[in-house]
């Protein structure tokens, strides 16, 4: 066996999250190709104690279960001593930094095309009995071609058996839902889609809609723009564990939050961001809203915007390759045209 | 893991064919013979359900484990890795994956210690010499010879799904589902999709509860290869046949001894006793491994 450390060789430092460090590498057994390698970090000695980290564990899991052309995809996982690295597709940029980059103009049949992309890996996830449970800009991650895969399923869990509690401490708290805020341990699709209703306001605010400092804060910032819910309107909520009763808000019309949004687009925000986790729209639901099928088309993904240095990057990447495939070209013309690979 | 067997990993990798097991235990059959080997890891799974047991584990969890034991054996000889290491490890791995709770790995090998002493002694004289850093190094290299594939579909949700439909869960679930519990200790679970295993465990209740008139109709109006029904219960009936003349306790003392063992060029002085986690280690140590996901990677021994 021939030494694998050195099969992906490190091109930059990417990123840092609270389990891993990111780094963009390309594979030297793989016509260079670019990838991302997730180095899981050890964590404190009474974790490293129990072997595999838990949440590595978790993504390996269930990436290895899941193919859709909007999910992220894992190519590879490998370990050095005991670290352990796992290795996706290489993204080129993510929905966050989209939608705070200024120079960028998002319009409707682009936010039409991030919506479809991300509810087609949802629904795709959702049929599969798997939640997300983390889903925020930042984890809609975007390649070279503008497609949007959902990435990070460190948080992800399947789903649907009636005996399980769940944790509620998951979701990052500007897109938890209001039932997890409350701290309901039987839960399920419902805490994604709202999470995909707060992601489609921030695409049209360019800020996040609803950016609470603290949980209580994040309840009243959701009160105060939608009204506050009755039992009524929500049946159960007032039995929650940790239900406190809110000052009752009119709360703001949708169409005065996003003034320039359609009618369609508003039914679909108002479906996804219901209080009521019964009847908050599914996946499927959501994309056979007229939204979707209305003109304008959304944007084709080639078309879609990239931030100015990914396209930049990306013209180099280009004639690079184009001047890789020309050498390759005359190699091949040297040797008579005969290099054909032997397949086993 | 709920979702969908028929795009799975077990069923697009793990649903493996007689032939390739009987290939790929050449060197196993060749020295301890078809029922010697079977009896060993009848054995074996003995002990995860134990250990299991022991940690109040649910059954899913040790259902899984016992697959994983499998599906490594069922790649690799026995000379690769230490059965009594890798069965808490398969454990410590399955745990994790159903999430049914945090075992530690201190409570598995405190675990796995009281068994051997109190169950085991017979098969095992001196004490569970593997330490934490044993159990999840070899961790490590399951996971990899195992392709990275963690979900396992079992036997029991189409099983109790079945027993409702026919309305007779009272009468066939508890028999039925102890069947499902011994086909752990055949192959069955390499070779055939959990559905076809819980219809021939339902089938053989039925006949054991003399309620096949009842369940005729519906067996009959399934749209299944039975065939296939027949081979598994086959396979079932063998064991039994087996475990009636199969006494651990004089038996397997002997087999354990017939087993091949790992033979190590071991640098550092480990106790011999316990070479193959010396080896593992030398192993991790020296080189780094290679967990492949996509493309096959070839089989890894170090051992000469």
């Amino acid at each position: 066996m021939s030494s694998k450390s050195s099969r992906y060789e490190k091109i930059e430092f990417l990123g840092e999250g609270q389990f891993a460090t990111v780094y963009k590498a390309k594979d030297t057994q793989n016509n260079n190709n670019i990838v991302a390698v997730k180095k899981i970090k050890l964590g404190n000695r009474a974790e490293a104690k129990d072997g595999i980290n838990r949440t590595a564990l978790r993504e390996i899991k269930l990436l290895q279960e899941l193919h859709h052309e909007n999910i992220i995809g894992l190519f590879d996982v490998f370990g050095q001593k005991s670290n352990i690295s796992l290795v996706f597709d290489f993204m080129e940029t993510d929905l966050e930094v989209i939608i705070k980059d200024t120079s960028i103009v998002l319009t409707q049949p682009n936010i039409k095309a991030y919506m479809i992309m991300t509810l087609q890996g949802l629904e795709y996830l959702h049929s599969l009995w798997i939640l997300h449970r983390d889903l925020k800009p930042n984890n809609l991650l975007i390649d070279h071609s503008g497609i949007l895969k959902i990435g990070d399923f460190g948080l992800a869990k399947s789903f649907g058996s009636p005996s399980r509690e769940y944790t509620h401490q998951v979701v990052t708290r500007w897109y938890r839902c209001p039932e997890l805020l409350y701290g309901a341990r039987l839960y399920g699709t419902g805490v994604d889609m709202w999470a995909v209703g707060c992601i489609l306001a921030e695409l049209l605010l360019r800020v996040p809609f609803l950016p609470g400092e603290s949980d209580l804060d994040q309840l009243s910032k959701i009160f105060e723009t939608l009204g506050t819910p009755t039992e009524a309107e929500w049946p159960g909520m007032t039995s929650l564990p940790d239900y406190i009763n809110f000052k009752p808000f009119p709360g703001v019309p949708l169409n005065q939050c996003f003034s320039a949004a359609s009618d369609d687009l508003l039914q679909v925000i108002s479906g996804l961001l219901r209080y009521n986790p019964v009847t908050r729209l599914s996946a499927s639901k959501v994309l056979m809203l007229p939204f979707f099928s209305n003109p304008p088309a959304p944007t084709p993904t080639i078309k879609l915007p990239l931030p100015a240095t990914c396209a930049a990057s990306l013209a180099k990447g280009a004639q690079q390759l184009k001047a890789g495939i020309k050498r390759k070209r005359e190699k091949e013309l040297e040797m008579g045209g005969l290099a054909k690979r032997l397949v086993f | 893991m709920s979702g969908n067997f028929w795009q799975s990993s077990h069923c697009k990798q793990w649903l493996l064919t007689q032939d390739f097991l009987t290939r790929e235990r050449n060197e196993d059959l060749q020295l301890l013979g078809e029922t010697d080997y079977q009896k060993i890891m009848m054995f074996f799974a003995n002990v995860i359900q134990a250990i299991g047991e022991q940690l109040k584990a649910r059954q899913q969890v040790i259902a899984t484990a016992t697959i994983y034991f499998k599906r490594f054996y069922s790649k690799h000889p026995l000379r690769s890795c230490d059965p009594l290491l890798l069965a808490p490890t398969c454990i410590l791995l399955a745990s994790k994956v159903e999430e049914f709770g945090v075992l530690s790995n201190n409570r598995i090998s405190n675990a796995t210690t009281s068994v051997i002493k109190s169950k085991f002694s017979y098969a095992f004289p001196n004490d569970f010499i593997y330490r934490h850093n044993h159990i999840w190094e070899c961790e490590f290299y399951l996971l990899e010879l195992m392709d990275c594939c963690l979900v396992v579909y079992h036997p029991y949700r189409p099983l109790v799904q079945y027993v409702a439909d026919l309305n007779l869960a009272d009468s066939l679930l508890p028999i039925a589902w102890r069947i499902v519990n011994d086909t752990y200790r055949t192959d069955v679970n390499l070779l055939y999709p959990p559905f076809q295993i819980a219809l021939a465990c339902l089938h053989m209740a039925c006949v054991m509860q003399n309620l096949e008139h009842k369940a005729k109709d519906w067996f009959a109006d399934l749209n299944v290869d039975i065939d296939k029904i027949i081979e598994i219960t086959r396979v079932i009936l063998k064991l039994y046949e087996l475990w009636k003349d199969f006494n651990e306790k004089i038996e397997v003392p002997e087999l354990l001894k017939k087993m091949p063992k790992a033979i190590i060029k071991s640098e550092s002085s480990g106790r011999t006793s316990a070479p193959i986690s010396v080896a593992i280690m030398t192993y991790l140590v020296c080189h780094t491994w290679y967990l492949c996901t996509a493309d096959g990677l070839g089989y890894i021994f170090w051992t000469s």
